[in-house]
């Protein structure tokens, strides 16, 4: 019987454990099989709760972060009264949400409207197990992690359709439709880019692809190959903005227009979970760009024997996620400096500029490789 | 479709399915209370049917029971970005009533809180249209220096918003010494702070791609609706009641007044950025002529008005905007004071300009527009 | 029913409980003291100092309230911002329906208080936003600074914190209303003050008459000299174009039965010569020249008024005067035409009110503009168009009854101007 491997720490420290404590069941009951299985499904909760921890956790965080960098930008201080600076103010948020009233519009179609959130919330779950946080850090090392996320990432697109559609609003319909074409388009150029990352990496498994990453900053995707893996950056950066629904590109909620898109129906409790959600994303999406543009969780080592020992002694988790906040911050200032382009518009530069330009690079990549690999 | 609703007009023989939207009251790019009927063909605005009234406040029947002096202060609510250049519209109507000059002093002092006022109104639209497109930022931009401007307003008239200063014959107040200096201390401050603001919007590809050729309206058109301000002029016509009809000291001055041909949204923009430059001029040329010694008001007389009709027309920042008192018996009240706000036919053009666009193309022709609800409804 | 709202139900009976309940309650009501989200909502002048109130300077974000929700699904807060007019309180209703509670609602500015510069002699605005929707704060001013709406918002705040979920939002009052209770006593409690404070005046100056009966008061008021001003007269400024007399020797060469309205004897050239230079011409004109002397001065090239700047009327004892005002852009001349419509008053004296009483040929096929002044003069008058394309109420409701700027003009709603 085949069970998947669970690589954490903890995980050999419940495999050692489960024939042990199972010794004191009947004998009957014994086998290695059960064993296995007691381990694995042990193994599975402790990573669900560690994915939740970890994403859930993670989305307060970056609200405030979001409020304090939109409010510095705009020359403002932001949130300041609850706690220092404002730190625990979307805890307040937070359990506001949870108790307001939740209620769905007449003629809403009423089971649809509440599982499209919960939809929405897979994408960005399902994602974050996919990532190697650290060495033996990671909840599911499954070797085809690229096709597994391109194939995941399309369930978002999935909740947001079916939000605007139940909610029996047409501006909820509208942003629900702009943001199908849109996720739709866009999960093409993302799909190639992570092609191109596969392309060079020879592997399709992203714990491969990080420790084929490893050893100084130039061994980076990003700067491993001269210019295309800059540029291979740029697009990531551009189609995962788009595939997020985040500004400049959120011409799916578009406040000045639909008043808020697909979620306009939505209140309380399920308006939270599309907020979380978009915020999960955040991370996941930041995270991927780090496990494949930026060395995962290798240390920016510069090749100075001196300097690298230190920065080694640095745990790969903390590496990891001071890029995946670098990574957020950028999504952050783009989305405050920049307006939205229209809805053709941003088809247009999809199917007319960034699709050519990826499949050029591609291109360009399999040259190089035949060339220099 | 058999059965339009009222306002629509557009006869089509197409086999898609058309939708209606409702835009308003309470919508957040609609500027207020007004609320637009919107038919669709996917997202491409077939037609476009306004709905005024959300915030008819009845003012012109309350104004036939009101003394002049307190429709000065109604006059605050109409348009209430550029309150202070209502005042001076009602004042001179008035003024040509009572047959009362103004002092040199008090004509600069005219002049320049118009010019700021003009300031302040533009730069609540470069926010707005910056906000409108999708960049929060640009909101808060527009009103960081828009402040500095109340600052002032508040030093002189004592409010920030609705000011009702000018009376005829002058104002309220003189200035206070310090109203010079500020002035001089926030066009130097403005002078960097629109190069970044430009640098911010003005090349920015995506507000390019926004507003190049969107929402064209030709000359004809707009001379044919009665547009007028900065709308008129982008479109290429010449007119500016500053320079046409010249009130208070304007024939003294010297300024450009921009125009522009394309009648696009981005020349809608780019001209209120250049009447800013342009304000920017009048003022520092207000200072430096700005009479110290002087009476700031001529001699007080009770304001009644004899009987006949007076017709008073200025340059706000929206556009013309014109008051017409007419006195039926000689006293403290009007018989009727009508107002005519620059925002009403530019509304009353917008069908004209959305037409074949999307609906985000909308809110960037809204955006440029400028209107403000209250001073077309009244 | 929220979640919350059944612990003190199965939490109060049970000993200690109630400790729960109060813990529960300390919770949620800090959570939403401090997480008031408001609504994108704003009519008129209000909505602007709001906006001010959330951008850099004064900047609404220190409370976390910087979250404007353009739907009302996800708000908490209504701050009414700005006049409420008949018409839009219908909306604002639904809007407070759709908000799920807890729901707040600030009114701020003298409009949503009590009508505040409208309450006389109007017959659009409601009086006070309390008629609609229950309000928590009120906010004075006109328009209230953003620091009064701040103080509104910390005074809304310190309302949710007494808050108990035993007595949930939704059910009835809530029983805990010790603010309006305090500020009932303090009022209370000044009005005692004053009233002791006037007997003891009253005392002290009686006693002080008994003790000093020849006293006379040395204290002369001073006061400060009124500034004197010189009468500075009026210099009519020119207007470019053609003169008024020049217009009107043109005009009455085309249309000879051309006046202006005067009392005087003098001959008519000398009474249009003598309007000052920055007066428009305004001329009387019969209804029925109107459409083809509008026609005319569009299309002469001397005239070339292809610039309609209002339309608009008055109303008189037996007529409307209608006015049409026109400009030429190129010229720069103006000329105002004034119709005067005799009231068809071959209509019963009840109906009157709210009957058409005047007709007028249409000059939108001209002037698109005119389209929408002619509606207004419609709406306002209730002149007919002939030949208008859409002749609809564009201000009022299309149930409202009568025309509210003709002179006779009554709504039950309005309140006169005390004299």
């Amino acid at each position: 019987m085949y069970v998947p491997s669970v690589t954490h720490p903890i995980g050999d420290f419940v495999r050692e454990w489960v024939p042990k404590l199972s010794a004191y069941l009947p004998e009957q009951l014994q086998s290695q099989t059960l064993d296995t299985i007691v381990a694995f499904l042990v193994n599975a909760v402790i990573c669900i709760v560690a994915v939740c921890a970890v994403n859930i956790g993670s989305a307060p965080i970056l609200i405030y972060m979001e409020r304090k960098v939109c409010a510095h930008v705009q020359c403002r201080l932001g949130p300041m009264r609850l706690g220092w600076h404002g730190t625990i103010q979307t805890i307040a948020d937070v359990i506001k949400m949870l108790f307001k009233e939740v209620y769905a519009p007449s003629g809403a179609d009423k089971l649809m409207f509440y599982l499209a959130p919960l939809i929405v919330l897979i994408a960005p779950f399902m994602v974050a197990a996919l990532i190697p946080f650290d060495k033996n850090l990671v909840v599911s090392d499954v070797s085809m992690g690229i096709p597994l996320i391109i194939a995941v990432n399309g369930f978002g697109v999935l909740g947001i359709l079916l939000g605007g559609w139940s909610s029996n609003n047409k501006y909820s319909l509208l942003g629900a439709l702009r943001s199908g074409a849109q996720m739709i388009s866009y999960e093409i150029s993302f799909a190639m880019i992570l092609l191109f990352v596969v392309m060079i990496s020879g592997s399709t498994n992203l714990m491969t692809i990080t420790q084929s990453q490893a050893g100084t900053i130039a061994d980076w995707f990003i700067f491993k190959i001269p210019v295309l893996g800059f540029i291979g950056f740029i697009l990531f950066f551009i189609s995962s903005t788009a595939e997020m629904n985040r500004a400049p590109f959120d011409i799916a909620e578009a406040e000045q227009e639909l008043t808020g898109g697909y979620h306009t129906e939505y209140n309380g409790t399920p308006f939270a979970m599309f907020y979380l959600a978009e915020y999960i994303a955040l991370v996941t999406n930041s995270a991927l760009a780090t496990t494949c543009f930026l060395g995962g969780f290798h240390a920016p080592c510069i090749g100075v024997a001196a300097v690298d020992n230190y920065l080694t002694m640095v745990p790969g988790v903390v590496w990891f996620f001071a890029k995946v906040f670098f990574m957020i911050w950028c999504y952050m200032m783009v989305r405050w400096t920049f307006v939205r382009p229209r809805v053709d518009q941003l088809m247009d530069f999809e199917w007319k500029f960034l699709l050519p330009v990826n499949l050029l690079l591609l291109g360009a990549g399999a040259a190089y490789i035949v060339i220099c690999g | 479709m058999s059965t339009l609703p009222p306002g629509f007009r557009i006869q089509r023989e197409t086999n898609t399915e058309e939708f209606f939207i409702n835009m308003g009251p309470q919508h957040p790019s609609t500027h207020g209370a007004l609320r637009l009927a919107l038919r669709m063909d996917g997202e491409t605005i077939v037609e476009l049917v306004p709905h005024f009234g959300y915030i008819h406040r009845g003012m012109e029947k309350q104004a036939e029971s009101m003394s002049y002096l307190q429709y000065i202060a109604l006059s605050d609510r109409q348009d209430y970005l550029t309150a202070i250049q209502n005042n001076l519209g009602v004042v001179i109507a008035l003024e040509k009533g009572m047959n009362v000059g103004v002092p040199e002093k008090a004509e600069y002092i005219r002049v320049m809180l118009q010019e700021l006022g003009r300031i302040a109104s533009h730069l609540v639209f470069y926010g707005c249209f910056g906000g409108d497109l999708g960049g929060q930022t640009c909101l808060l931009f527009g009103f960081k220096e828009r402040e500095m401007i109340h600052d002032i307003l508040e030093e002189v008239t004592g409010s920030r918003l609705t000011t009702n200063f000018f009376r005829p014959g002058g104002s309220r107040y003189d200035v206070p010494d310090t109203f010079i200096p500020r002035v001089k201390a926030f066009l130097d401050h403005l002078e960097g702070a629109m190069r970044d603001y430009e640098r911010f919007l003005s090349k920015n590809i995506i507000v390019l791609e926004r507003s190049v050729g969107i929402g064209i309206l030709s000359k004809e058109d707009a001379i044919a609706y009665g547009c007028s301000g900065p709308v008129l002029r982008a479109s290429g016509v010449n007119f500016d009641v500053r320079r046409a009809n010249p009130y208070s000291i304007y024939s003294q001055l010297d300024f450009d007044v921009p125009v522009f041909q394309n009648g696009d949204c981005y020349d809608r923009y780019k001209i209120r950025i250049a009447e800013i430059h342009e304000s920017m001029k009048i003022l520092r040329q207000c200072i430096d002529k700005f009479p110290k010694e002087g009476p700031w008001r001529s001699k007080e007389k009770p304001v009644r008005l004899p009987v006949g009709r007076y017709y008073s027309e200025i340059e706000t920042a929206k556009g013309l905007y014109a008051t017409y008192v007419v006195a039926a018996t000689t006293g403290e009240k009007p018989y009727r004071i009508h107002t005519r706000g620059p925002s009403f036919p530019h509304i009353a053009a917008l069908n004209k300009m959305v037409q074949g666009h999307k609906i985000s193309d909308l809110v960037t022709i809204m955006a440029t527009l400028d209107p403000v609800i209250p001073e077309i409804d009244r | 029913m929220g979640i919350i709202n059944y612990a003190p139900k199965i939490l109060d009976p049970i000993p200690g409980g109630k400790y729960i309940v109060n813990l529960v309650d300390y919770v949620v009501n800090w959570a939403r003291a401090n997480s008031i989200w408001p609504l994108t909502y704003g009519t008129s002048c209000c909505a602007i100092e709001m906006m001010s109130s959330s951008m850099a300077r004064y900047d609404i974000a220190r409370f976390g309230s910087e979250v404007f929700r353009a739907s009302p699904r996800q708000a908490d807060l209504f701050i009414l911002a700005g006049t409420i007019t008949r018409r839009m309180a219908p909306a604002i209703q639904m809007l407070w329906e759709q908000i799920p509670g807890p729901k707040y609602a600030i009114a701020m500015g003298a409009c949503t208080i009590s009508g505040g510069p409208f309450i006389y002699d109007n017959y659009a605005v409601v009086r006070g936003a309390q008629n609609l929707i229950p309000v928590d704060v009120f906010v004075p001013g006109c328009p209230p600074r953003p620091e009064a709406l701040f103080h509104g918002l910390l005074t809304l705040r310190e309302k949710i914190l007494k808050e108990t979920c035993r007595h949930p939002w939704h059910v009835g009052r809530p029983k805990d209303v010790s603010t309006m209770d305090r500020y009932r006593e303090a009022a209370k409690t000044w009005a005692a003050l004053e009233e002791m404070k006037d007997e003891e005046m009253a005392e002290a100056r009686a006693k002080f008459k008994e003790e000093h009966p020849d006293y006379k008061s040395a204290f002369k008021p001073i006061r400060i000299k009124k500034e004197e001003f010189p009468e500075v007269p009026r210099e009519p400024k020119g207007a470019a174009g053609l003169t008024q007399s020049e217009l009107f020797a043109k005009l009455r060469a085309e249309f000879p039965k051309v006046t202006v309205h005067t009392h005087s004897e003098d001959p008519i050239e000398d009474v249009v010569a003598a309007i000052p230079a920055d007066c428009p011409l305004e001329v009387l004109v019969e209804p029925e020249d109107y459409l083809s002397m509008v026609k005319f001065l569009k299309e002469n090239p001397d005239f070339d008024m292809d610039y309609l700047i209002d339309i608009t009327a008055i109303d008189y004892d037996d007529h409307f005067d209608m006015v049409t005002m026109l400009r030429s852009i190129g010229k720069g001349h103006k000329l105002f035409l004034s119709v005067q419509l005799k009231k068809d008053f071959s209509i019963s004296e009840e109906k009157r009110p709210t009957a058409l009483l005047a007709t007028i040929d249409s000059i939108s096929s001209l002037y698109p503009g005119a389209e929408i002044k002619e509606r207004e003069v419609y709406d306002m008058f209730g002149i007919n168009f002939k030949g208008h394309p859409d002749q609809r109420r564009i201000f009022l409701d299309k149930d409202f009854v009568g025309y509210p700027l003709r002179k006779d003009f009554t709504h039950s709603e309005i309140i006169r101007r005390p004299v």
